[in-house]
């Protein structure tokens, strides 16, 4: 008999009221896995497409995101021989995600590039919207027609990871109903400006928070596209999302939180931002299936800072575990802040993936490579993290 | 369903906001009544920009400097409800006092991060008599002063074109030059419609992809061959 998941998960998404006035795709993209969508393990992933002139294949760009994001973290949990050492968890996920997301994603535009060059309609479009210079930009650096962001949440049986680069929001609900951010909002991402992909060390930009289920699991996590956000009045009214939701589901069902979703979503874009919209839920079994009426509102959670639960941004190789006695239902990765020097970079990020092509990341039994991949470098990155301390802030070119 | 989730939905909000020189000097050769002139002729093109884009929610504000500065719009008003007061001109040219102001509205509350570029617009014919730079920085020191769109419109000859460029901020970017008022309410025209239609759009873009400024400002109306290279027409009169 197959036990019944802890976990589940529903997602839609939208294409945005302005996106279908000026007859654009939807960008976003939205993926679980298993497709049972039934866990641990979970994984649940969201990408954003830009959708400036210059992103003209970000619709492309944000399903390569997801694929490559879904994968990494689900491998993660399969190739690891001891997911109880959450130390070596941490580790791993700081010293290696990020660099591996972004050598995914860049392999697979690159090989559509390859497979499909740009055409000349489309570059001729994007030298009529925004002139030469857009044009010889693109040239330069392909990529940026594919520019996306990304969401990722893995719920396994011992910890949550919860990984973002660029805008987008994942909130998480308590059984009480209280709603917090995992990660703190990036006070740099305003005015349709954000982190993506596509830039030159989009690495640096990836933010993980990692949490061992010591201390309890949330109800709820959700994860939506900044569109869903931009759509309500302020942020509260936004948080109101995430316990609105779970008391729905816990009064009326899953089902009907699920068949509904499209809807709703259609109207918080054509009232509010006009974007794209992409919404994912996890929830736990049980607390949905909890007595309702005892939870608090998100109000009363609204001024409640996100410095309760601190977050960093992880540069590659630099992040390490927090030390053994701290570790508790908070356990996160922390940054030194420090930088390794570009050649050392990029010797051990060759290594990396040399290592990885050889062993092949899709196939099952050979996942166990990835989780072997932590041991090999540590010291050396230790090393790293240490000789540089000094902050580090990423570039934004 | 009755039951959507969340609290109440909201269009972002767009701040468009006059930044008007009323020195003493805009009073001769028609200047102060050739921009009156112009905002209101822009103001119906300005209202259809913004009815054809629900999702972004146009408000209007204006603020003059001749001795001081002060708001002559201080509510930010919805653009359907924009309507425009004649400007008197008198005094000297605190540009810099009316940047300090417009700083302190561009502060996060009562900003809210959610909002869509704001669009400044600095129109002057003359030389600051304030400290410009003060009130530039601290325009500038504000993360939604950094992120407007700056446009600035120089009136005739005397304006202070290093000053202007300056406000912008972005050497791809150059002030408009309008001698006579069939190019100011060009220029006018132009930052109320297509300025305007560019700052609504909420299309995200890359850190990356941005060396100049976060909204694509759209090319400028064509003028005469005049007015292109700064060459004096015989139809300029200021």
């Amino acid at each position: 008999m197959i036990p019944e998941p802890l976990w589940q998960v529903i997602g839609q998404s939208v294409r945005g009221a302005s996106h279908v006035r000026a007859d654009l795709p939807n960008q976003d993209a939205i993926s679980w896995r298993p497709s049972s969508r039934g866990g641990p393990p979970l994984v649940l992933v969201l990408s954003d497409g830009h959708g400036s002139a210059k992103s003209f294949r970000s619709d492309r760009g944000s399903r390569f995101a997801v694929t490559a994001a879904a994968d990494l973290l689900q491998e993660l949990v399969s190739g690891l021989p001891d997911p109880q050492n959450l130390s070596v968890v941490k580790r791993f996920a700081g010293e290696r995600l990020p660099d591996e997301l972004v050598r995914r994603w860049r392999s697979a535009v690159d090989g559509d590039l390859a497979e499909h060059p740009f055409t000349e309609p489309e570059l001729a479009k994007l030298t009529q919207q925004r002139g030469e210079p857009s044009r010889k930009g693109v040239a330069k650096n392909p990529r940026l027609a594919y520019g996306a962001t990304v969401l990722g949440v893995l719920v396994t049986q011992d910890f949550l990871l919860f990984l973002q680069l660029g805008d987008g929001d994942i909130l998480v609900v308590a059984d009480d109903g209280l709603v917090t951010r995992p990660l703190a909002r990036d006070a740099r991402l305003m005015a349709n400006e954000t982190t993506s992909l596509c830039m030159s060390e989009a690495w640096r930009e990836v933010r993980l928070r990692f949490q061992a289920n010591y201390g309890g699991l949330p109800a709820l996590i959700m994860a939506a596209t900044d569109g869903y956000a931009n759509s309500f009045v302020n942020d509260d009214a936004f948080r109101k999302v995430g316990s609105d939701i779970l008391a729905i589901m816990r009064e009326d069902g899953v089902q009907l939180v699920e068949e509904n979703l499209l809807n709703w979503l259609d109207e918080a874009s054509a009232t509010g931002s006009g974007d794209d919209i992409s919404l994912g839920i996890l929830y736990r079994v049980d607390a949905i299936q909890a007595q309702p009426g005892s939870g608090a509102s998100s109000e009363d959670s609204g001024g409640l800072p996100d410095a309760e639960f601190p977050t960093s941004p992880v540069s590659p190789g630099v992040a390490h575990a927090v030390p053994e006695g701290t570790h508790g239902s908070d356990a996160q990765l922390a940054s030194e802040g420090g930088r390794r020097d570009a050649a050392e970079d990029s010797e051990m990020g060759s290594r990396f993936i040399a290592r990885f092509k050889h062993e092949g990341p899709s196939e099952p039994s050979k996942r166990v490579r990835l989780a072997d991949a932590i041991g090999g470098d540590r010291e050396e990155a230790d090393d790293a993290a240490s000789a540089d301390a000094s902050p580090d802030v990423a570039p934004r070119d | 369903m009755s039951k959507r989730p969340g609290g109440e939905l909201a269009t972002r909000p767009l701040h468009f906001i006059w930044i008007t020189d009323c020195s003493g000097s805009m009073k001769t050769d028609g200047k102060i009544q050739a921009l009156n002139v112009a905002i209101h002729e822009a103001i119906p093109h300005m209202q259809k920009v913004g009815a054809e884009n629900p999702n972004a929610q146009v408000l209007v504000r204006a603020i003059k400097f001749s001795n001081g500065a002060q708001w002559h719009i201080s509510q930010p008003t919805p653009v359907e409800d924009f309507k425009w007061e004649d400007l008197q001109a008198d005094g000297v040219t605190d540009m810099g006092k009316a940047l300090s102001m417009v700083a302190e509205q561009l502060k996060i509350p009562p900003m809210t991060d959610r909002a869509l570029p704001p669009v400044l617009v600095l129109i002057s014919d003359g030389q600051p008599t304030d400290s410009f730079e003060s009130g530039l920085k601290e325009l500038m020191d504000q993360p939604w002063g950094k992120k407007a769109v700056r446009i600035a419109i120089a009136i005739g000859s005397d304006a202070d074109y290093d000053v202007l460029q300056q406000f912008i901020g972005h050497v791809e970017i150059k002030p408009l030059q309008a001698n006579n008022p069939e190019s100011l309410v060009n220029y006018i025209k132009w930052v109320s419609t297509a300025v305007l239609k560019s700052a609504s759009s909420p299309a995200s873009q890359s850190a990356a992809s941005a060396p100049t400024t976060n909204v694509p400002v759209p090319a400028v109306p064509t003028l005469t061959p005049a007015d292109d290279d700064g060459l004096v027409s015989a139809d300029d009169v200021w």
